[in-house]
This record gives C-alpha cells, structure tokens and sequence, in this order.
C-alpha cells in the first residue's frame, strides 16, 4: 500500500505561492526601472533576432524593405546590442535555473491527454505567428507592454493588457478541447 | 490565514499611504508631449547669467532679452538690448511676433525668475517655441555678473576663469555701480547653475 | 538618483550586463511560479488554475507602489522612465491578435522562452512561430504603416487619463485585484481539473 502510493507519479507539481512569486516579479520589475528607466520585455528581442537574422542572410531585402530600414536607422550599434537581448539570454539562464532547482528540466511536449502532440505544436505555432504579429503591431507583448505599461501606469498598458486577456477569454470556448 | 490575505494586509496600508500623500509630493509621472518635445530639444527653460552675458557681450544675434516687468521698472533699468513686454500685455496681438518665432532665443527675466516662468509657461501652453528664462533673475544677474564675488585663491582654475569673465562681462555691461532692483522681493536663494542636463528619457518598450 | 542608467551612475555596458541578471530573475520568477506550462498559463482562460492573474497583478502593483515611492522619497526621477506611449487603434488591434495567439498557443514570447529552456518542445515551436510572425509583420509593414502610427495619443497615465491621483488610482488597482483574486480562488475550487 505504502509502496504503491510512492510509486505513483506525483500529482502536484511543486511551484511557488503566486503571490509571492507576484512580489517577487514585482521586485524584478521595479529594479529594471530603477537602474535602466524601462521595464522587462520579451518580444522586442524576438525582433533584435529577426533583424539581425535578416540583415546578414539577406542584407539587400533589409535595406529595401521598410521595417528592417527603420529599424537599423534607429539602432546604430546593431540589433543585437540592445538591453532586451541581454535581459532574454537571462531569462533563458534563470528559467533554466530554476528548472534545475525545482527537477522540472525534460523534454517534453506539454498537451491535454485529449488531443495528440502534433495537434498541440501545430496549434503552438499558429499562435506563435499570431503573437509575433500582434506584438509588433501593438508595440510589446503581456510582459513588455501590458506588465511594463502597469507598472508605469500606461494607459496604453491598461489597454493592452484588457484586450489580450478579454481576446483569450472570448475565444476560450471555440478552443476548450486543447486545454480542457 | 491566507496568502491572499497577506497580501492584502502588505499591499492596502501601502497604497493608502499612497493615497493620502498630497499629489503634488509625488512628481508628476510625465509632462505633455509638447513639453516633453521641448525639453529634449532645449534642455532646459533656462538660461545661466554668464550664458547671457556671453551673448551680449559677443553681440549674438540669436539672443533677444525680454523684460517682463513693468514699463516704470524697464525705464528705471533694463539689460542691454532688452525690449520690454510686461507680462500683462503678454499676450496682447502686438507681441505675437515676438514671442512665436523661430530665429531667436528670447530670454525672460523679471526681478526673481517668477514672473519671467509665467511667461515662459503661457507662451510654451501656447505651443510657441524659443522661450526661455534668465537664471535667478536681475536679482541673481546683479549679483554673479555685476558684483561677482571673488573666488579665494584657491579655489579651482574653473571658479577663478569664471570669475575674471564675469568681472570682464560686469565692466562691459556698465557694472561696477549700483544697480537698483526692486528690492521688495527678497534676495533669492542662490539658484544652482547647473549645466544643462543633456539626459534623455530612455528608449523601451518591446 | 534613479534611473541610474540616465544619470550615469552606471555605464552602458554595466546597464547590459545587470539587463542580464535582471533577465536571470525575471526568468527565474516565471519558471518556478509555473509560467513555463501553458496547462497553467491556459488555465487561467478556463478558471481552473488563475497563477497568471495572481502573478501578473501583484507584481504589477509591487512595481507600481514600489516606483510611487521611491519617485516620493526622490529615489527616482519618473519623468525620465519609459512610459509606453498610447497608440489607440494598434494597441487595440494588436492586443486582440496577440489574445487569440494566446488562447491558440498557450503561451506568451516570455513563458515560451522560460518553457523552451526547460526543454517544452511545444514552447520551441512556439518561438519559431514567433519569429516567422514578426517576419510576416515586417513584410507587410508598409501596408500597415499608416495604422501603426496612427491615432496616437501621447503617453498618458491612467492616472491622467481619469484625472485622478496617481495613489487614488494605485489604491482603486490594489482593490480590484484583491477582489479579482479572491474570484479566481473560488473558480479554482469550481473548475478543478488534475493535472496532465
């Protein structure tokens, strides 16, 4: 008995109190402001990659096309060298950290027992795509325009943040069966 | 109990101290974008005496002072080269021209800085570009530039440079004698002179 | 005092490399507050599990306090922070877009990065996603000009935009959150799904 139940897979996995792991993002946040003037951000290095990307693979489609020009004309020291790349490859570091800490490093696909692997990673990238997009046309994503914006008390933040969970909770029904 | 409850224990007393501070305590988040567009592109609103004297003495065009107290005061003293627009005719139809161009800095002084930053306010609330205000006032101007103090010897080679320019600028501007300000309005605090901030306001966002 | 970067206290590079441990916290909090599952982050839409809106509000507001008074004890000069300025209609938009990529992958760019380097495979697929998105946004970018630079409407606060204190405002935050919390727990308890 005793050794059945030890033999059983763990069901809780073991996380922090969110509010205390609330505090301390709050605390990260407020540091990031307080020593560099802005907040946390994700997509603007998915971005600094892409430029970078397509300035030395294609450096004659970066020069004609307007996004890539504009964006090399405001970043003179390369697209690389930019605060959220370095703020990213930290977040890589410290998730990897604290999956080290907590056992929860593994290769795995994450999905709902009630759908396959391949269902969920072509429903990953579609949403990928999405967010790739609607980031760069809402300047920022959840951390670095709705969490950022917050904290700053950015009307654009408050927006932001309103419609990116209102979208997900609206359409949540039509796409219950991926998560539920 | 609860880590929400923790929680709220932590957050409510902190956002009622919040709350209740007086608003003007907290600094204001940000100016408009006006504002702001002006302040990366000048600097400041205001202009040291010694930069004023070094315009007038050099005779720079680009530099028109603007007396802003009355016409009695002007008459009793003015800089060189100085007009006269006293504040309450400021925004009179015949001034326009004057104080909405783009050629000249027009510099505002009044005894202390107060009246001259009114007028610096009502022009930028109207959008007009090129005003600024003399440091400290006729006030401060008399006592740097006319009846500058001198450094003891050994103060930095800076201090004395600055010294030997003002008593060269004070001579050349008529100094040396008593200059009547109107002394009702007490001494001002020595405003700092402080470079012009060329700090900017950092980039983010994703 | 604050920001250092803009009174430079610190240097450019220092600025990158603290960008850096800042990035090694921010990742650190995220991973162990369970933000590099998308069952988590999903759950959140479905009731069952709300740790992003726990997470996501109390550092907000952490943040938020934590700048109204420092900028009170003249820590910080607030008027030299990045506010993120309001595009009405992009932000709009944009924001629908990246909800629906939302509830269609199940993570945002941060989690995707966090899950990715604890070895998600999803998550990977995610980035990659990502990636071809910002591209496609580049493509297009000349269409799109005109709207993403349109109706913009400076860099208000709430505060600002309500006409209220900026503490009024922080307080009436705190109190909605606490409230949407103690919902959350209670759909936690009603929508329990076990864990895959």
């Amino acid at each position: 008995m005793n050794m059945s139940e030890l033999k059983k897979p763990k069901q809780k996995t073991r996380y922090i109190n969110p509010y205390l792991g609330g505090v301390l993002l709050g605390l990260v946040l407020l540091a990031a402001n307080f020593i560099s003037g802005r907040g946390l951000g994700a997509s603007g290095a998915a971005k600094s990659v892409i430029v970078a990307t397509v300035n030395t693979v294609t450096p004659g489609h970066a020069e004609n096309t307007l996004f890539y020009n504009e964006y090399n004309e405001s970043h003179p020291e390369g697209p690389l060298k930019a605060w959220l790349v370095f703020q990213m490859l930290g977040v890589i570091v410290g998730a990897f950290i604290s999956g080290a800490v907590f056992n929860r490093l593994k290769f795995k696909v994450e999905h709902s027992p009630k759908i396959t692997s391949k269902r969920r990673i072509i429903f990953a990238i579609i949403g990928g795509i999405l967010f790739g997009f609607g980031s760069q046309l809402g300047r920022g994503c959840t951390s670095g325009s709705a969490l950022s914006g917050m904290a700053v008390m950015s009307l654009g933040g408050f927006i932001s943040m309103a419609f990116i969970f209102g979208t997900a909770f609206a359409l949540a029904w039509f796409f219950r069966k991926n998560w539920i | 109990m609860k880590p929400r409850l923790y929680l709220a224990l932590f957050l409510i007393p902190l956002g009622l101290i919040l709350a209740a501070v007086p608003a003007d305590t907290t600094h204001p988040y940000k100016l408009s974008p006006q504002d702001l567009l002006e302040h990366v592109n000048s600097g400041m609103q205001y202009f040291s005496p010694d930069e004023v004297a070094h315009m007038i003495v050099s005779k720079d065009p680009s530099l028109l002072l603007v007396d802003v107290r009355s016409e009695d005061d002007y008459e009793k003293y003015h800089l060189p080269g100085a007009i006269n627009i006293p504040l309450s005719s400021l925004l009179e139809e015949q001034w326009k021209d004057y104080i909405n161009q783009d050629l000249r800095y027009n510099v505002f002084y009044s005894n202390s800085t107060v009246n001259a930053n009114q007028a610096w306010m009502l022009s930028r609330q109207l959008g007009y570009q090129n005003n600024y205000v003399l440091q400290g006032g006729l006030n401060y101007w008399v006592e740097t530039i006319m009846n500058p103090e001198k450094p003891a010897s050994t103060s930095p080679n800076e201090e004395i440079a600055k010294y030997d320019f003002r008593k060269g600028a004070g001579q050349a501007l008529g100094g040396g004698a008593v200059v009547e300000t109107n002394s009702s309005q007490a001494a001002p605090a020595l405003p700092k002179i402080a470079p012009r901030p060329k700090k900017k306001r950092v980039q983010g966002g994703c | 005092m604050g920001p250092l970067i803009v009174n430079d206290i610190i240097t450019q590079n220092t600025n990158f490399f603290l960008a850096f441990i800042i990035g090694i916290g921010f990742g650190f909090v995220l991973e162990s507050s369970g933000f590099s599952s998308s069952r988590k982050l999903a759950g959140m839409f479905y009731g069952y599990d709300t740790v992003v809106l726990k997470v996501f509000f109390t550092a907000a507001i952490v943040a938020m306090l934590g700048m109204l008074f420092m900028s009170l004890f003249d820590w910080i000069d607030l008027d030299m922070v990045y506010i993120n300025p309001t595009y009405l209609w992009s932000t709009i938009i944009g924001g629908v877009i990246m909800g629906a990529g939302f509830i269609i992958g199940g993570f945002c760019p941060g989690t995707s990065f966090c899950a990715a380097s604890i070895g998600k495979i999803d998550a990977m697929f995610f980035i990659a996603g990502m990636f071809l998105g910002v591209m496609i946004f580049a493509e297009v970018y000349p269409f799109l000009e005109d709207f993403y630079k349109g109706s913009f409407r400076g860099t208000p606060t709430l505060s600002q935009a309500l006409g209220l204190k900026d503490g009024i405002v922080v307080l009436g935050i705190i109190f909605t959150a606490l409230g949407m919390f103690w919902v959350g727990e209670w759909a936690e308890k009603k929508f329990h799904r076990e864990e895959y």
